[in-house]
């Protein structure tokens, strides 16, 4: 009974520097401040199992076509390599003011990082306090898809190619 | 007047449920765009492109229509197709932007 009443009294005593911690407001929550370790870790492990969950039943299509790739190009340039950057680019004002810092997308990744799935959902669904938009409720799965591809793509790309596949030339449907 | 704010809240709801489609429309870049550097192409390590892969495929029709007008004037300063991997035939074939290609 001693026990119990202890572990209710130490629960509430955390509860309430919890509450205290929050409402003093003294967490630096600017983005030129890192967090700690343990919030770092907290926050990435949810993040990770949470895609991981809601990605697992995705099917992904054959993305090894080219006309995905000349649709997903220039979506990507447009939308995406602020931010995640091309080839020939190692950083950019987004790129460098971010927290946490956007993957560099022209690097090559593990194989689970970099899988099609998880980056379908992470452009449909968005990621929460991250600066990462949901693309999905102004691009259908299609054109989401082509940039997937063309992301898949990106890591071998020179930046000849890259200026090449990404240029959206006015009348450029007419050849199409 | 009942009707007119009927009607008047129906096109409004209905005018920014559309918007959103058009939150991205590509060819609203198309206007400002810069045009795709195939000079670059040509400069390329041609020994070593693959015609199956689907990046030099999508490369090839990109530049398609400015290889189609500089076929006139001259048909040998393009690309030197002669040292390129297998070309997929079946591929190549069905894909009319390809058609500029033939001459080379």
């Amino acid at each position: 009974m001693k026990l119990v009443k202890w572990l209710l009294l130490m629960s509430t005593a955390v509860l309430l520097a919890g509450v205290t911690f929050i409402y003093t407001g003294i967490y630096p929550m600017g983005a030129d401040v890192p967090h700690n370790r343990m919030t770092y870790w907290l926050l990435e492990t949810l993040r990770e199992r949470s895609i991981a969950r809601a990605a697992a039943d995705i099917q992904t299509p054959d993305l090894n076509d080219a006309e995905l790739l000349l649709s997903g190009g220039p979506d990507y340039n447009d939308m995406c390599a602020q931010c995640h950057l091309k080839p020939g680019r190692t950083q950019s004002d987004m790129s460098i003011g971010l927290y946490p810092s956007p993957p560099n997308l022209t690097l090559p990744e593990d194989e689970q990082a970099n899988s099609a799935r998880r980056q379908f959902w992470i452009i449909k669904h968005g990621i929460k306090a991250s600066g990462m938009p949901a693309w999905g409720p102004t691009h259908d799965d299609q054109r989401i898809w082509a940039m997937v591809a063309f992301i898949q793509k990106l890591p071998s790309l020179t930046p000849e190619q890259y200026q090449i596949l990404t240029t959206r030339a006015s009348g450029e449907s007419n050849h199409h | 007047m009942k009707t007119f704010l009927l009607n008047s809240a129906l096109i409004l709801s209905s005018v920014l449920m559309v918007a959103p489609s058009f939150a991205h429309d590509p060819a609203e870049h198309a206007k400002t765009a810069e045009a795709p550097d195939c000079d670059a192409m040509k400069k390329m390590d041609h020994s070593k492109m693959d015609m199956n892969d689907p990046v030099m495929q999508a490369m090839m029709k990109k530049c398609s229509p400015a290889h189609a007008e500089h076929k006139e004037g001259d048909q040998h300063q393009g690309m030197d197709h002669g040292d390129m991997k297998a070309m997929d035939d079946k591929k190549a074939s069905s894909s009319a932007s390809h058609e500029g290609h033939g001459a080379h």
